[in-house]
Order: C-alpha cells, then sequence, then structure tokens
C-alpha cells in the first residue's frame, strides 16, 4: 500500500493547482506610480542639490550657499599665497628668504613692513639700482611683475608678504593699489630707491 | 515557478539600486575629498590629522562603546543674519535718519553711535540683512553682515555650525554615533578644554556633572598606594570621591589618549560647505595685521 492511495482522489480533477502567470497592471496604479516619480524629481530639483557635495542641508542650491559666504573681512591670504607662490617665489623664495644675486629677503624686510605707498610701487612699477635690505647691499633690477595683477590679487599678495614669516605690516586694500595707479599713471622706468624714498 | 529570471531580475534591480544610491553614488560625491582651506583668512589646511596620541584614543572611544551614548554630529536647520554697526561714520544725522527709516532707534538713536561694534539687527535673512547694511553704507557708516547657523543642536552650545563630511577625514571609523544618550561630542575640544576636566569626569562623572547618567569609566585608572611622594598625575578628588588615605588615582595611558582624543573634536573652522561668520575673526585680523606704519 502506497502513500499516494491516501490522497484523495475523486476531486482531482477540480481543484487545479496554482499557477503564478503574467497580469496586466491596472491603469490608476501606473499612473499613481508616474505622480509620485513626478513629484520626486520635483522634491529632489529643488532640495537636492544635484549631486553636489558641497551642498548640505539646510543649504538647497550653490546659489544660496555662495550667498552666504561671509565676505568684506578683509584680504584673502589663501589668494596671496597662491600668486605668491606663482610669481614672487620664483626669485624671493617660498618662504620670503630671498635669494643671493636675485633678489633681496623679504622677511623681515624693512621695506616690506613700511610704508604700504612706497611698497605698491615696486611689484607695479618695477625697481632698479642699489637699494639696502636687512643692512645688506643689493644692486639689481625687478621688473614691474605685478604690474598685469589685478588690484585684488596685488593687494591679497602685498598682505600676505606683510604679514607671513614674521612680518608686522599694514594691511593693503585693493583700493590703495588702485588709487597709487591712478596717481602714479605712465611710469616706463622702474622707480629707484631716491625716488621711493620721496614718498612717505 | 515559472518567472524565475523576472523574479530574479526584480530584486536584483531593487539590491543594485540600493547599492548605487548608499555606496556608489556617494563614493563619487565625497570619496575623493582633500584638506581645504578655510573661507576665513587662513593658509592653514582643515583639517588636520589627529595627533598620535588622540589617534590612539580613537580607538578606546571606540572600544568603551562611547558611540553608543554620544554622537558626532551636529545639525542646522537655517541661516541667519545680523547685521552690526562698525563705525558711525562723520554724517551722524544721516545714519540716524537711516536708521530711524529701517525702524530702529525711534526712542534713543544715540545708542548707535557709541559702543561700536553694536548689533543693530539680529534673525535677518540674506536679503533684509544686505539691504540694511547696503542703506548704513550709503549713509557714511560700516557695516557688517554676520553669518550665524541657528539649530537646536547650535541652541544647546554643541557646535557653532553644523559638521559635514570635510570634518571627518582623517577618522577611520568615523564614530557618528546614532543615539544621544550624552551630549553631542562633535566639538567638545572647543566645548570643554581642560583635561583634568575630563578625568576627572571618566572618573566620576557625576562629579563634575550632576545626576549624570553616565557610567564611571574607572578601569582607565588605577588606584596605587603614595610613594615617597605623590604623583603629580594624581586626580585631585574631593570628598566621597577620593580614595582612602595613603592612596592616589592615576590615569592609565588609555584615559590620557581618551582625553586627547576628545580635546582634538573640533569643528569650529569655517568652511565653504557650512558657511559662519567666525565670532573672533575681526578680533584675530586686527592683533595680527596691527598697523606698524
Amino acid at each position: 500500500m502506497s502513500l499516494e492511495s491516501h490522497q484523495p482522489v475523486s476531486n482531482a480533477s477540480a481543484v487545479q493547482e496554482p499557477q503564478a502567470r503574467a497580469a496586466l497592471a491596472p491603469v490608476w496604479l501606473i499612473v499613481l506610480m508616474f505622480m509620485l516619480l513626478y513629484c520626486g524629481a520635483v522634491y529632489f530639483d529643488q532640495n537636492g542639490g544635484w549631486f553636489d557635495s558641497r551642498i548640505y542641508a539646510p543649504y538647497q542650491t550653490y546659489t544660496e550657499l555662495e550667498s552666504f559666504q561671509p565676505k568684506g573681512g578683509g584680504p584673502d591670504l589663501a589668494r596671496g599665497k597662491a600668486v605668491f607662490d606663482t610669481i614672487c617665489a620664483l626669485c624671493h623664495g617660498a618662504n620670503g628668504e630671498g635669494k643671493p644675486g636675485q633678489a633681496p629677503p623679504l622677511a623681515g624686510s624693512e621695506w616690506a613692513q613700511g610704508s604700504p605707498d612706497r611698497m605698491i610701487r615696486i611689484p607695479l612699477y618695477g625697481l632698479s639700482g642699489a637699494v639696502s635690505v636687512k643692512g645688506q647691499q643689493f644692486n639689481l633690477a625687478m621688473p614691474a611683475m605685478g604690474a598685469a595683477l589685478s588690484p585684488d590679487d596685488l593687494a591679497s599678495v602685498l598682505v600676505y608678504i606683510r604679514t607671513s614669516w614674521g612680518n608686522k605690516g599694514s594691511v593693503v586694500t585693493p583700493e590703495q593699489v588702485s588709487a597709487i595707479k591712478a596717481k602714479v599713471g605712465n611710469h616706463p622706468q622702474p622707480f629707484t630707491v631716491d625716488e621711493l624714498n620721496a614718498i612717505q | 515557478m515559472s518567472c524565475g529570471p523576472l523574479v530574479f531580475l526584480a530584486a536584483f534591480f531593487a539590491f543594485a539600486a540600493s547599492w548605487f544610491g548608499l555606496v556608489l553614488a556617494p563614493q563619487f560625491q565625497v570619496g575623493r575629498l582633500q584638506q581645504e582651506t578655510n573661507v576665513v583668512n587662513t593658509t592653514e589646511l582643515y583639517p588636520s590629522a589627529r595627533p598620535g596620541l588622540a589617534r590612539q584614543g580613537l580607538e578606546v572611544y571606540r572600544a568603551a562603546g562611547c558611540a553608543a551614548c554620544h554622537t558626532e554630529q551636529v545639525g542646522q536647520t537655517g541661516t541667519v543674519c545680523d547685521v552690526v554697526l562698525t563705525d558711525a561714520g562723520t554724517n551722524h544725522a544721516a545714519l540716524i535718519e537711516t536708521l530711524i527709516r529701517s525702524g530702529l532707534g525711534r526712542s534713543n538713536p544715540g545708542q548707535y553711535l557709541s559702543e561700536l561694534p553694536k548689533p543693530v539687527r539680529q534673525g535677518l535673512n540674506k536679503e533684509e540683512a544686505d539691504f540694511l547694511a547696503t542703506a548704513l553704507k550709503s549713509a557714511g557708516a560700516k557695516a557688517d553682515v554676520r553669518i550665524v547657523p541657528v539649530g537646536p543642536d547650535i541652541a544647546r552650545g554643541w557646535g557653532k555650525r553644523r559638521t559635514v563630511a570635510e570634518d571627518y577625514l582623517y577618522d577611520d571609523p568615523v564614530m557618528l554615533g546614532s543615539l544621544r544618550v550624552g551630549p553631542d561630542l562633535a566639538n567638545v575640544g572647543v566645548r570643554l578644554p581642560d583635561p583634568n576636566w575630563h578625568l576627572r569626569h571618566l572618573y566620576a562623572p557625576r562629579l563634575e556633572v550632576k545626576d549624570s547618567p553616565m557610567p564611571p569609566y574607572r578601569y582607565l585608572f588605577t588606584m596605587r598606594r603614595i610613594g615617597w611622594q605623590p604623583s603629580p598625575d594624581a586626580l585631585q578628588l574631593p570628598g566621597e570621591f577620593a580614595p582612602p588615605p595613603g592612596f592616589e588615582i592615576v590615569p592609565k595611558p588609555e584615559a590620557r589618549a581618551l582625553v586627547a582624543y576628545l580635546s582634538s573634536l573640533r569643528t569650529d573652522a569655517v568652511l565653504f560647505e557650512a558657511p559662519m561668520t567666525a565670532p573672533s575673526a575681526p578680533a584675530a585680523a586686527t592683533a595680527t595685521n596691527t598697523p606698524a606704519k
């Protein structure tokens, strides 16, 4: 007597084995899904920051985040350092230590910490002839390396020089740079020490 | 099962979508973060790697299960602007007229001309603040717009701004935590700078914080007999927490490492992602850039 004989056989033809088969999804479900997708996309567009890794809640867009950046807090030393490393450090050294036969030092230099009106003129128009820096005599020619820089960049790099490596100079503003540019105007020859000393 | 491949594909896409969203997309977003310079005036890079002892302290923090009750993430719900008058200029009549037109100082406008810098309006949105600052500047005065993050965590004093991915650049693992039985520790190095406070608090939390539910971590300390003379590192414990006479409580290296880690937790740098006006920035700028003629 086998196990199969215990199965009810009388109504075997009436009960069908359940089967999974494809069925049509109702239209309202598809419409609802597309509506949810649309709402989600709109919400993401307004609040997601488009995957920008700099945008965190509560900020929603890059423009909004940028508008909150504190400004007017004085010169940008990071930019000053970038300008210095690109342009000035070649001759004056990355730490303003100067290079013999090429450029006098800036670190601890009385010119770099002294009158801003004199110092602004040096990168704007150049400096040639004998000059005494930290008790040493130099007789070199510096071209107008900063003439092509914007007033903002030049002011940043001057403030970086005047406040780095132990220097304790005052702040230079872009307005001061523009004022000197307007005041001196066309000055084809580099400044000399005597000319600079005539300026306060 | 007649549609096995379909079920397999559906499950595969469901898991693949969550992998894309939770693993791959964040990896593309912040996987290559570098140190960055602050937006405030400094050339220092942020964040700096934790010093060695603090790096060991992270392991102690992890082993002691601190992250079960403490988070290291500060939230922020919004950002407001304060307008601060820094210089009244010379044209006081025009300034007072501007202030009164902005609905300020109707009763006593003279208060805005002394004791500067003085906050004129607080809690404005960006447009209102810019408008007021421009109006004050056109009256010959100088005004700063200060960016102030706000939110419940910041109101509790747990941080100055929200924390962002940049803050955790050198942490492995990142002890974010998810439950706040105790306060948030993201900025604890700034809030509680005294290492001796932390040592006493680890030994006997209720000595420093009344009714603190934090368990004492006494296995980070040893009680030993006082030798020739008391150790300078021994904890100064009053009353019921004091060791028996002739004994002293000294921290083990683990306790020192943990305190070094806690002291290194600071999220006060101003980042592009979380702008704020550093409260001490103007004072620091004048201190380092003193006019030297």
